[in-house]
């Protein structure tokens, strides 16, 4: 990181910094992997067989739930649980979505990297994020 | 996906921009003062050390069921000396004011994509 004086910089405003950040915003939006991630997103929301399929699944975790905790599933309920996951999974839209969302974390994840090497703290983890919830 | 991928230049030139502002403004230059301020604080920089020694010693006796009252005692007595340390407050302070302005920016960022790119930029830690 940069030493910079206090006396010797000028220093910029808060409202110049907010401006920057949706400059910043502005140009993420504007590149083919975020453009493509939006596309893939509406087209998955717009398959109502993958909306079904997803239902279908989450459903039968839910209904498995304390069984999968304790490893008690039997092989046929296992069996039906990948089943539905597989529907899910291997739809086309699913596919492109997912493809399209690891295209945009990439690019995402550079963009952290640099500006967490030119300030000195990690962005990611200072903003508190987290892909755990 | 941790693949490096193409990055555009206007979004380069966009980042590089938001460095500079960030490195501009007031939270960042009084974090990098007091960082310096640190670095050049012998005495915050061995307390610090030992601060981090001691703590690490006590994971392991943790572990082993060995920590005694002497060990205790003497990770307070350490903790009580760098709370109180000019230049480590100093330090502290404005770290936090410094990801306070991050987390501005994230938020800003958040409102303009109606994503949160923080969350982005870490999903593959897991």
């Amino acid at each position: 990181m940069n030493n910079v004086g206090l006396h010797d910089a000028e220093v910029v405003t808060p409202a110049e910094v907010h401006r920057a950040a949706r400059a910043f915003a502005a140009a993420l939006a504007e590149t083919p992997q975020f453009t493509a991630f939006k596309q893939a997103d509406e087209a998955l929301s717009n398959d109502t067989e993958a909306q079904q399929a997803l239902s279908r699944l989450q459903a039968k975790a839910k209904s498995l739930r304390a069984l999968l905790m304790l490893n008690a599933v039997s092989d046929a309920e296992r069996a039906e649980l990948d089943g539905l996951r597989d529907a899910y999974l291997t739809r086309a839209t699913v596919r492109a979505s997912a493809a399209a969302e690891g295209e945009l974390t990439g690019l995402c994840q550079q963009a952290a990297r640099i500006m967490s090497a030119a300030t000195g703290m990690d962005y990611a983890a200072t903003c508190g994020a987290s892909c755990c919830g | 996906m941790n693949e490096t991928v193409a990055f555009p230049p206007a979004l380069q030139e966009a980042t590089d921009r938001l460095i500079h502002a960030l490195l501009g403004s007031g939270s960042f230059l009084a974090y990098q003062g007091s960082l310096a301020q640190l670095e050049s604080d012998s005495q915050a920089r061995g307390l610090l050390e030992r601060l981090s020694m001691l703590q690490v010693a006590l994971r392991g006796k943790q572990g082993a069921g060995q920590i005694n009252q002497a060990d205790i005692e003497e990770l307070r007595a350490v903790q009580s000396k760098v709370r109180v340390h000019p230049a480590i407050i100093e330090y502290a302070q404005s770290q936090q004011g410094a990801a306070d302005v991050l987390r501005e920016v994230n938020q800003e960022i958040r409102q303009v994509l109606g994503m949160d790119f923080a969350a982005l930029a870490r999903s593959n830690t897991c």
